[in-house]
C-alpha cells in the first residue's frame, strides 16, 4: 500500500502533461501516433484513478453502510463524528499528527484526506510576522476521487472516439467546405490541446488551494478557446472562440476579486487545513497546523490546547460567527472590542492559535483587523458576501449560467469530441464543482443568488432548446439547462444532489454529444436535424445508445439521470417547504423537467425516426467505425448503471449518492443534539436546532412527492414529444405559426445576443472607434510630425556631410594627388639622371650639414 | 714644400671620386659608366689606405677595408659586365639612355 495514495492522482494528473509536452515538441510529424500517445496518457491516468478509487473505498464509508439505504436523508452519525473529531483533533494537537505517524493500513478509516504539496512561492515575512505562501498542493477526498474517475473515464473514451472522428485531419491536404479553403490536416494539434486540457482539468480538481484552482481554471479556459477555434479558418469558429473567452473573462474578473478579498482578510487561499513541518530552535521537528480558509471562516471545534470551547461555545461548531463592535465611552484611544450579534457587521476569523477564553471575556472579544496566524481576526460580513459572489461569478462564466450562458451554444463550432469533453462533461461542470468545493465559504445570501441564477438558467436554456434545429445546439442548451439544475441544487443547500447530478450528467451528456458526433460524422457533416430523419436503419448502434442517453437525461426510472434529478427535486422541495416565498425555485425546475424530456425526445425522433427528409443526406449516411461506436456503448452502459444502488428501483438507495453523502463538508452536517441557551447564539441556533433549515438542509424523509412530480412532468414531456414528432397527431408547423411571436423570441434565444450587442458590444465598438480616431489623428499625427521633422533635419545634415566634411577630406586627397603627380616627373628612368641626382643630393646634404655645423660651431 | 701627408692622399681620393661620379653622369656607354664606378671605388680605397697609414685607430681596419673594397670591385665588375651583356641582348646597344623602364 502506498504511504500516500494521493500521489496516484498526482501521477494521473501529470501523465497528460507529459503527453502534452511530447506532442508539443515532436507531435507535428507523428500523424496517427499523436492520437495514440494522448489516448495512452489519459488511459494511464484512468487506470491510476481507478487504483486510487480502490484505495479510497475503505475510507469512504460506502462499503460499511451500503446495506442501509432506506433514506436519502440518512446521515452516517458515527462516521460524521469520527470526521468531526478528526477535524477537532487536528486543531488540538499539532505535535502528534495522525496523518503522518500512523502507518498506512492502520489509518483511522475516518481520516479520508490524503494531502500534500510544496511551497510554490513565498513572500517575505510581513510586519505581522506572517509569510504569505502560494502552495502547489493536492487535497484528495471522495469528491476528488470520484471526479477523477469520471473525468479520466469520459476523457479516455472521447480520446478513442476522436481517433476515429478526427481521422480526416490526417490528410496532408484537406478542404474545409465551410470556410472554402484547402489547408493542411491538424490531427496532432487536436490531441496536443486535448492533453493540455486533461492535465488542467485534473489539476483543477486536485488542487488544495483556490489559487491553484484559478490557474487551472484559466488553463482550461485557454484550452477551450483553442479547441473551439480549432477550425479557425471559419469566421464563425473564431468568433465563437473569442466570445467564449471574453465571456469567461467577465466571470473570472469576479473570481479574482473574490480571491483578493479572501486573501486580504484571511491571508491564505488554502481550502483545508494543512500540516507544516517546522524545526524548532533545539532541532526538533514540530508539526504545525495551518488552518485553511474553511476553518478560518467557520467556527472550529476546539482551541489551540485541544480544550473544548468553554460554555456553550462548542455548540457553534461549523458556523459563521457574527460580531458587532461594542461602543465604549472611553473615547478614541481605547481598544475596540466585539460582542456576538446575530446581524453583526463582522465575522470572526479563527486563525491557528486562539484560546477558548478569548471568546468568553466578559468585556467582549478582542480581535485583529488584519490577517495573522495568531488569535482571532475579523472580516466584514459584506466582504464575505462579496467574496462568495465573486467566486460564484467565476462559476457563472465557466458553467455558462445566466446571464453569461451565451458562449456555450456558440462553442459548438468546435469539433464534436471537444463539445462532449469540454463543453458538456468536464470543464463547464468545473463551475459547479467549485461551488461545491468552496461551499463552506458561501453565506445564505450568496446561496440564494446561486439558487436563483440556477433556476433562471435552467428555465431559459430549456425553452430555447425547444426550438433549435441544429442537433448540437439542442444538446448545448440542454447542457446549460442541466448545469442550471446543479447550481439550483447547490444553492438550496443540496450539496449532494448538485454534485451527484454533475457526475451522472457527465456520462449521459458525453454519450449524447458523442452520439451526435457519430451522426454528424455519418451524415458527412450535416448538423441540421431538419435534413435528417429515418436514420435508425442506417446507424442502429448510434441510435440505440443515444436513446439510452435521452432516457437518462429525461429522468426515466432506472437510468442514472433519474436518481440525480430526483435528489435535486427533493432538495428544492424541502427548501421551498421552509421558505414558501421562494416557490419559483421548485416550480421552474418542475416545468423544465417536462421540457427536457420534450426536447430530447424531439431530437431523437427527428434524427432517427420518420421519413428521411433529405434524400441526399439519407443516401450517404452510414454507421461510424468501431472506434466511435465502442465509446458510445461504454458510455451508455455507465449512463445506466453509474447511480445504481441496492435495490436499483429505490431512487434514494443510489450508492453514488451515499458515497457523496459521506463526503459532505463537515461544516454542513447539522448537529441536532445541541440546545443553545445563550441569546448571542441565536443565528447559530437557527441552523443547529432546526437542521433542516437553510442552508444546513436535511431532506424530508422519503422525498417521494418531489420524485413523483418530476416523473409525472417528464412523462408529460415525453408524451407530448411522441404525439407531435412520432405519431404526428399535431403538425409542429401549425403550432409554430400559431405562436409565431413566441417562436421567434425563442429562436432569437430570448434576444440575449442582441441585448449584449447593444449593451456591451456596440459601446465597446464605439469606444474603439473613438480611440481609433484619436490614435489615427492625434497619436499618429504626433508621431508622423516628429518623423517629418526628423527627415528634414536629416536631409540638411546629409547636405552638410556631403558638402563640407567630405569636401575637406577630398580636398586633402586632391592636393596630395597633385603633388604626387608633379613629383612623378623626377623619376625619369634614365640611369645617368639618377647618378646626377645622387651626386647633387650628396652635395646638398653635405652643404646643409656643413652650414648647420658652422652655425653650431 | 711640406712632406706628403694625409691631406694629399685625401685630395687624390676626392679627385678620383669626383672623376668617377662625373664619368658615371655623363657617359652614355655602359662600359664608361662601369669605369666611373671603378674610379669611385678606387677613390674610396685610397682614402682607406691613407687613413691606415696616418691614423693609428685605423691601422689594421683601413687596410682590411681597402682589401675588401678591391675584392668588392672585382665582384662588382663581374656582375656589372654580366648586366651589360644582358642589356646588350635586350637593346642591341650599350647606350644606357635607351633604357627608361624605371620612369615613374
Amino acid at each position: 500500500m502506498l504511504e500516500n495514495p494521493g500521489l496516484l492522482l498526482v501521477a494521473a494528473t501529470l501523465l497528460p502533461l507529459v503527453s502534452f509536452m511530447l506532442l508539443l515538441i515532436g507531435g507535428r510529424h507523428w500523424g496517427r501516433m499523436a492520437g495514440w500517445v494522448a489516448t495512452a496518457a489519459i488511459g494511464g491516468a484512468f487506470v491510476l484513478s481507478v487504483l486510487a478509487f480502490a484505495c479510497y473505498l475503505p475510507y469512504s464509508g460506502l462499503l460499511a453502510h451500503n446495506h442501509e439505504h432506506s433514506s436519502a436523508s440518512h446521515h452516517d452519525k458515527d462516521g460524521h463524528e469520527h470526521k468531526l473529531k478528526q477535524a477537532q483533533g487536528s486543531m488540538s494537537d499539532p505535535h502528534d499528527h495522525s496523518h503522518d505517524h500512523i502507518p498506512a493500513g492502520k489509518r483511522d478509516p475516518a481520516i479520508p484526506p490524503w494531502q500534500g504539496g510544496v511551497v510554490w512561492a513565498q513572500t517575505s515575512n510581513g510586519e505581522a510576522g506572517q509569510a504569505s505562501v502560494f502552495r502547489l498542493g493536492f487535497y484528495v477526498d471522495g469528491l476528488t476521487v470520484a471526479m477523477f474517475v469520471m473525468i479520466t473515464l469520459v476523457a479516455t473514451l472521447i480520446h478513442i472516439f476522436s481517433t476515429g472522428y478526427m481521422a480526416e485531419e490526417l490528410q496532408a491536404e484537406l478542404e474545409d467546405h465551410q470556410a472554402h479553403v484547402v489547408r493542411r490536416g491538424r490531427y496532432p494539434r487536436f490531441f496536443t490541446y486535448m492533453s493540455l486540457f486533461c492535465f488542467s482539468m485534473l489539476n483543477l480538481v486536485l488542487a488544495d488551494n483556490l489559487f491553484q484552482i484559478f490557474v487551472s481554471w484559466e488553463l482550461v479556459g485557454i484550452c477551450s478557446y483553442l479547441l473551439i477555434g480549432y477550425y479557425y479558418e471559419r469566421q464563425s469558429a473564431s468568433n465563437a472562440a473569442n466570445k467564449a473567452f471574453i465571456t469567461n473573462r467577465i466571470g473570472d474578473a469576479g473570481f479574482i476579486v473574490g480571491l483578493a478579498i479572501l486573501w486580504t482578510y484571511t491571508g491564505t487561499l488554502t481550502l483545508h487545513d494543512t500540516v507544516h513541518e517546522r524545526k524548532t530552535a533545539n532541532g526538533e521537528i514540530r508539526h504545525e497546523l495551518e488552518p485553511g480558509v474553511f476553518s478560518r471562516v467557520r467556527m472550529p471545534g476546539k482551541d489551540v490546547h485541544g480544550e473544548p470551547l468553554p460554555g456553550e461555545l462548542d455548540k457553534w461548531f461549523g458556523n459563521f460567527v457574527r460580531v458587532q463592535p461594542i461602543e465604549t465611552a472611553n473615547g478614541a484611544g481605547a481598544e475596540v472590542r466585539y460582542r456576538f450579534h446575530p446581524q453583526g457587521d463582522f465575522v470572526l476569523l479563527f486563525s491557528g492559535h486562539f484560546h477558548g477564553d478569548d471568546l468568553t471575556n466578559p468585556e467582549g472579544i478582542s480581535a485583529n483587523t488584519f490577517p495573522t496566524n495568531e488569535g482571532l481576526a475579523l472580516i466584514p460580513y459584506w466582504a464575505l458576501v462579496a467574496a462568495g459572489i465573486g467566486i460564484f461569478l467565476g462559476c457563472v462564466g465557466k458553467s455558462a449560467q445566466f446571464p453569461l450562458h451565451v458562449w456555450l451554444p456558440d462553442a459548438m463550432e468546435g469539433p464534436t469530441p471537444v463539445s462532449a469533453l469540454i463543453h458538456a462533461a468536464t470543464m463547464v461542470a468545473a463551475g459547479v464543482y467549485l461551488v461545491g468545493r468552496a461551499f463552506p465559504l458561501f453565506t445564505p445570501e450568496v446561496l440564494l443568488i446561486i439558487a436563483y441564477v440556477g433556476a433562471a438558467t435552467l428555465f431559459i436554456a430549456a425553452t430555447i432548446a425547444l426550438v433549435q434545429t441544429d442537433i448540437k445546439k439542442v444538446l448545448a442548451y440542454s447542457t446549460v439547462s442541466q448545469l442550471g439544475f446543479m447550481m439550483l441544487a447547490l444553492g438550496v443547500g443540496g450539496w449532494i444532489a448538485g454534485l451527484f447530478h454533475l457526475l451522472t450528467h457527465a456520462f449521459f451528456k458525453a454519450l449524447l454529444f458523442l452520439g451526435s458526433g457519430s451522426v454528424i460524422h455519418g451524415c458527412h457533416h450535416e448538423q441540421d436535424m431538419m435534413k435528417m430523419g429515418g436514420l435508425y436503419d442506417k446507424m442502429k448502434i448510434t441510435a440505440g445508445t443515444m436513446l439510452v442517453g435521452v432516457l437518462a437525461i429525461a429522468g426515466a426510472p432506472l437510468f442514472s439521470g433519474w436518481y440525480s434529478k430526483d435528489a435535486i427535486m427533493v432538495s428544492a422541495l424541502a427548501f421551498v417547504t421552509h421558505y414558501p416565498q421562494h416557490i419559483l425555485l421548485f416550480l421552474l425546475p418542475l416545468v423544465t423537467v417536462a421540457m427536457t424530456a420534450f426536447y430530447m425526445f424531439r431530437l431523437w425522433y427527428l434524427t432517427f425516426t420518420g421519413e428521411p427528409r433529405d434524400e441526399h443526406v439519407y443516401q450517404n449516411a452510414q454507421e461510424s467505425p468501431w472506434v466511435m461506436t465502442m465509446p458510445l456503448i461504454v458510455l451508455a452502459f455507465f449512463s445506466v448503471v453509474v447511480a445504481w444502488g441496492l435495490p436499483p428501483w429505490d431512487p434514494h438507495a443510489s450508492a453514488l449518492e451515499h458515497y457523496l453523502d459521506h463526503e459532505m463538508p463537515i461544516y454542513l452536517h447539522p448537529d441536532p443534539g445541541n440546545q443553545l441557551q445563550d441569546e448571542f447564539l441565536a443565528p447559530v441556533r437557527k441552523y443547529v436546532e432546526q437542521p433542516e433549515t437553510f442552508p444546513n438542509i436535511q431532506l424530508p424523509e422519503p422525498g417521494t412527492l418531489a420524485g413523483l412530480l418530476a416523473l409525472l412532468s417528464a412523462g408529460i414531456g415525453f408524451l407530448l414529444a411522441t404525439t407531435v414528432y412520432y405519431w404526428g397527431y399535431f403538425d409542429p408547423e401549425a403550432t409554430r405559426e400559431q405562436f409565431a411571436r413566441v417562436y421567434a423570441f425563442l429562436c432569437e434565444k430570448w434576444h440575449f445576443d442582441e441585448l449584449y450587442r447593444w449593451m456591451a458590444v456596440r459601446p465597446a465598438l464605439v469606444l474603439a472607434r473613438v480611440c481609433r480616431w484619436f490614435d489615427l489623428h492625434v497619436i499618429d499625427g504626433l508621431v508622423d510630425g516628429s518623423a517629418r521633422v526628423t527627415v528634414k533635419i536629416s536631409q540638411w545634415d546629409g547636405k552638410f556631410d556631403l558638402g563640407i566634411i567630405d569636401g575637406l577630406v577630398n580636398l586633402t586627397a586632391n592636393i596630395i594627388y597633385a603633388i604626387g603627380a608633379w613629383l612623378r616627373n623626377v623619376q625619369t628612368g634614365l640611369l645617368r639622371n639618377y647618378v646626377l641626382f645622387l651626386a647633387l643630393a650628396a652635395i646638398g646634404i653635405f652643404a646643409v650639414v656643413s652650414y648647420i655645423l658652422a652655425l653650431v660651431g | 714644400m711640406t712632406a706628403i701627408g694625409l691631406t694629399h692622399y685625401l685630395l687624390i681620393g676626392a679627385v678620383l671620386f669626383v672623376c668617377g661620379v662625373v664619368c658615371m653622369a655623363i657617359k652614355r656607354n655602359a662600359i664608361g659608366v662601369l669605369m666611373g664606378v671603378e674610379l669611385v671605388l678606387n677613390g674610396a680605397t685610397v682614402n682607406f689606405a691613407a687613413f691606415a697609414r696616418f691614423h693609428d685607430a685605423f691601422r689594421v681596419e683601413g687596410q682590411i677595408f681597402a682589401l675588401f673594397t678591391i675584392v668588392l670591385a672585382a665582384a662588382e665588375a663581374a656582375i656589372a659586365l654580366a648586366i651589360v651583356l644582358n642589356f646588350y641582348n635586350n637593346y642591341l646597344t650599350v647606350d644606357v639612355d635607351s633604357a627608361e623602364e624605371l620612369k615613374g
